[in-house]
């Protein structure tokens, strides 16, 4: 389904970012979102903002879809309306969209959002701008980023050249590249000179996809339903034939099994007539 | 003019109908004409509440007495607990038909609901969860269909029936084990969300346990309460051994749940003064505990206050179980501090009551305790199947003690437990902190490039905007004009009369004459003949 070699990326360098919030505003501009904050470095992520660069402590940290290798949203979606594309970004068809809003809650970064005070709500992310791709541009955000603190790539020379730069000044850089393991991996890749505690980034996530904690349990209902049937119809012949056979040996146990089983035996008896 | 005897008479429980038809339709009002966002306290931080939390995970739950009393009768073929088929078939039927109309509130777009039967993604726990309760409630209600033919005398279609009800109860009995375990499942993708108390990769299997053990004690409830209301006897050697299966099944999931938490190395969490601590350990007493002590008494068994009063706990307490997975337990990570909003409450209310009022009609109309009407039977037919006969069997003084005091302590690990709760942390105030040292990151900055825009038909000549004469590449501020009016994503593309207008507008913020050279004056200080080609 994907494939590697082909899928882009973003790296975010936060030690490149001088938070002049140029990529949320181009992201705004591209996704023809309304303003929603007086001041670009202290908006949240919403169903109008789908980028946002945030102040922590003395850096400037951006906030947006990461577009994991293997999305939770995607895995958890009952009608398909997330998809991951084979370049990479994690797109979202709101003509499929029933609502139910488990993307929301599968999601490890919370990423997306509810159109809550609509009618017909729908779920609003950033798309990594793949109509863009698709015409071979970078994205809005990282195009418009004055000091290539978000670059725009394939993942994989991304994250060689995140490699890199961590190597080529190993006391600038914590030694960590958000997004090479965390669910998986992920198509945004995030380095810092802080840990990815100190930027707002969770590092208490599994390393494997949690996608896959839920399809190594649905992948096993093709076994329960056949065992399950087997044994259920089992059971439904042994105990039958028990019955039939107990009916043939004459009603002399009849006394034994006292007035409750009585009871029902006339009943069967009243359903073959 | 209406004559009042023709209507029906206005008992107390009508009117509490009344009132939480008249609520929870002006709530359906409110939620459909404005939205979920007024009418629920949900968020983007917490997407399920109590519609998902009770009405879907509870009332699926609630349900499952359908299939366990189904699988026994005709799966197992112990003919004696045939006359609680129907009601617990009946039971489940109702309640799978309001868990899918609560869906409907709780659903952003309810008119698609269909869309998982025809788009799929077998990859999704709901996607399966859809088409199973689909499946299941068409099972059910063939299952159903047999009280509706008598009723009728439909006497061709029963035999049909007859004839198919095996294979569809085992059908049934699949479908329950599927999706009953998979409303567990559907957590099991959010490791990082729940609290370690309630996730664990055994949610399926524990939801499925819970199930079932709620399966039984809803029979009992159940067959209580419809005694009272129908005022038939109660076919207490039956339930009694229903209480005797309960008990095995809570002892069965008290070891599980042990086990389980032990092993992953988190049974300390549950005695912590913590809201998620307090709560648990009022779940497994409510739910577990106090039942299973309950029922491992023969007296209890056999008297029917305590055989009620154990299955209304065990109702009670895997009712708690599903609200802690899906809002005690998410609470925490979700940095949201959730209480479902009124309108929330008054639709789950007005759905339970319909739950009864549709129960109480097809009871009266339908002949669902036919089997047990059938026969009249002696008075109080239950204790004369009893061995010892006489007085009905007394709950010893002790152990009634011990469960209430179990109890109370459960009320006050509630209550205790709900102060603690996290508090919502302050949303960070918009301060305009001094911008830090970021002298380092602005060592990187590349002035953007200039943008070229084209003369309009009657333009001197074009003009190239320079960010370098604009920008202060010390402290680049791109904010200040591409937050208002100047594309990034689109640039350089006055061509048009109007559109030079617009340019003329946008430059003339600050081209005014004051911050800067006017518009009006300089033409050839931005339009340059020596940039036309």
């Amino acid at each position: 389904m994907i494939t590697t070699r082909e899928k882009k990326g973003i790296l975010l360098d936060t030690t490149r970012c001088i938070g002049c919030g140029a990529c949320s505003l181009a992201c705004k501009e591209r996704n023809r979102l309304p303003r929603t904050s007086d001041d670009v470095l202290s908006d949240t992520l919403s169903e109008k903002t789908f980028s946002v660069v945030n102040r922590q402590g003395p850096r400037f940290a951006r906030k947006m879809c990461m577009h994991c290798n293997v999305p939770s949203c995607v895995s958890a979606c009952p009608v398909g309306a997330f998809q991951k594309t084979a370049t990479g970004p994690v797109v979202y068809d709101e003509t499929k969209c029933i609502g139910c809003r488990y993307c929301m809650l599968a999601c490890p970064f919370n990423i997306p959002k509810y159109e809550w005070s609509k009618t017909l709500p729908r779920v609003r992310k950033c798309d990594m701008c793949a109509d863009r791709l698709a015409q071979g541009l970078a994205t809005a955000c990282a195009a418009a980023c004055p000091t290539g603190a978000t670059k725009f790539g394939t993942r994989a020379e991304l994250l060689a050249e995140a490699k890199a730069r961590i190597a080529a000044e190993p006391k600038r850089y914590f030694p960590h590249i958000y997004g090479e393991q965390e669910v998986g991996g992920t198509s945004v890749l995030v380095i810092s000179d802080a840990s990815p505690e100190e930027i707002g980034f969770r590092t208490d996530l599994v390393s494997e996809p949690p996608a896959m904690l839920t399809w190594r349990v649905l992948n096993k209902i093709p076994n329960v339903v056949t065992i399950g049937g087997l044994v259920l119809g089992g059971i439904y012949w042994v105990t039958k034939r028990r019955e039939e056979v107990a009916r043939a040996e004459g009603r002399e146990h009849d006394g034994e099994s006292g007035p409750h089983d009585a009871e029902p035996r006339s009943r069967e008896e009243e359903h073959e007539k | 003019m209406i004559r009042l005897s023709a209507l029906p008479r206005l008992t107390f429980w009508r009117i509490v109908l009344l009132f939480l038809l008249a609520a929870g339709l002006y709530s359906t009002f409110v939620r459909f004409y404005h939205g979920l966002g007024a009418a629920t306290n949900l968020s983007d931080q917490f997407p399920w509440g109590l519609w998902v939390g009770f009405d879907i995970l509870c009332g699926v739950a609630l349900a499952a007495g359908g299939f366990t009393v189904s699988s026994i009768v005709y799966i197992f073929h112990l003919e004696r607990f045939r006359p609680i088929v129907r009601p617990a078939i009946l039971t489940a039927f109702l309640g799978y038909m309001l868990v899918i109309g609560a869906l409907m509130f709780d659903l952003g777009r309810p008119y698609r609901v269909w869309h998982p039967l025809v788009m799929w993604n077998p990859h999704s726990v709901m996607f399966e969860v859809g088409w199973c309760v689909t499946l299941y409630t068409t099972v059910l209600a063939l299952e159903f269909s047999p009280i509706v033919f008598e009723r009728f005398r439909m006497k061709r279609v029963l035999k049909v029936l007859h004839f198919v009800m095996p294979p569809l109860v085992l059908l049934g009995v699949l479908l329950s084990t599927l999706h009953q375990s998979s409303l567990g499942s559907f957590y099991l993708i959010v490791p990082s969300k729940l609290y370690p108390l309630w996730y664990t990769p055994f949610l399926p299997v524990f939801f499925f346990l819970t199930a079932l053990t709620l399966g039984c004690a809803m029979t009992i409830v159940e067959s209580f309460l419809s005694s009272r209301a129908f005022k038939k006897e109660i076919e207490m050697s039956l339930l009694t051994d229903i209480g005797k299966v309960t008990l095995v099944l809570l002892g069965v999931n008290l070891v599980a749940r042990y086990q389980d938490l032990s092993s992953r190395g988190v049974l300390h969490l549950a005695f912590e003064r913590t809201y998620e601590g307090r709560l648990f350990l009022a779940e497994m007493l409510v739910g577990l505990v106090v039942p299973a002590v309950l029922l491992a008494f023969p007296a209890v068994r056999k008297s029917q206050k305590g055989l009620f009063s154990a299955a209304i706990l065990v109702v009670m307490g895997i009712l708690m179980n599903r609200l802690n997975v899906s809002i005690t337990g998410m609470e925490r990570s979700s940095g949201a501090s959730y209480l479902p909003s009124l309108t929330e409450v008054s639709v789950t209310l007005m759905i339970v009551g319909v739950g009864f009022a549709l129960f109480t009609l097809a009871a009266r109309y339908l002949p669902v305790f036919q089997h047990a009407t059938e026969d009249p039977g002696p008075e109080a037919a239950w204790e004369d199947a009893e061995p010892a006969r006489g007085t009905p069997p007394r709950v010893p003084a002790a152990v009634a003690g011990a469960a209430a005091f179990l109890l109370v302590s459960a009320i006050g690990l509630t209550y205790d437990g709900v102060m603690r709760r996290p508090a919502a942390p302050a949303r960070p105030v918009a301060t305009k902190a001094p911008a830090p040292p970021n002298s380092v990151a602005l060592s990187t900055f590349r002035m953007p490039p200039d943008v070229p825009f084209r003369e309009s038909p009657d333009s001197p000549a074009p003009v190239m905007f320079r960010h370098g004469v604009h920008v202060d590449s010390w402290s680049p501020d791109c904010v200040s004009c591409h937050r208002d009016g100047f594309s990034m994503v689109r640039t350089g593309s006055a061509r048009t009369a109007a559109a030079a207008g617009a340019m003329h507008k946008k430059c003339g913020q600050c081209h005014d004459g004051t911050s800067a050279f006017s518009i009006e004056s300089d033409c050839e200080k931005c339009h340059a003949p020596s940039l036309a080609k």
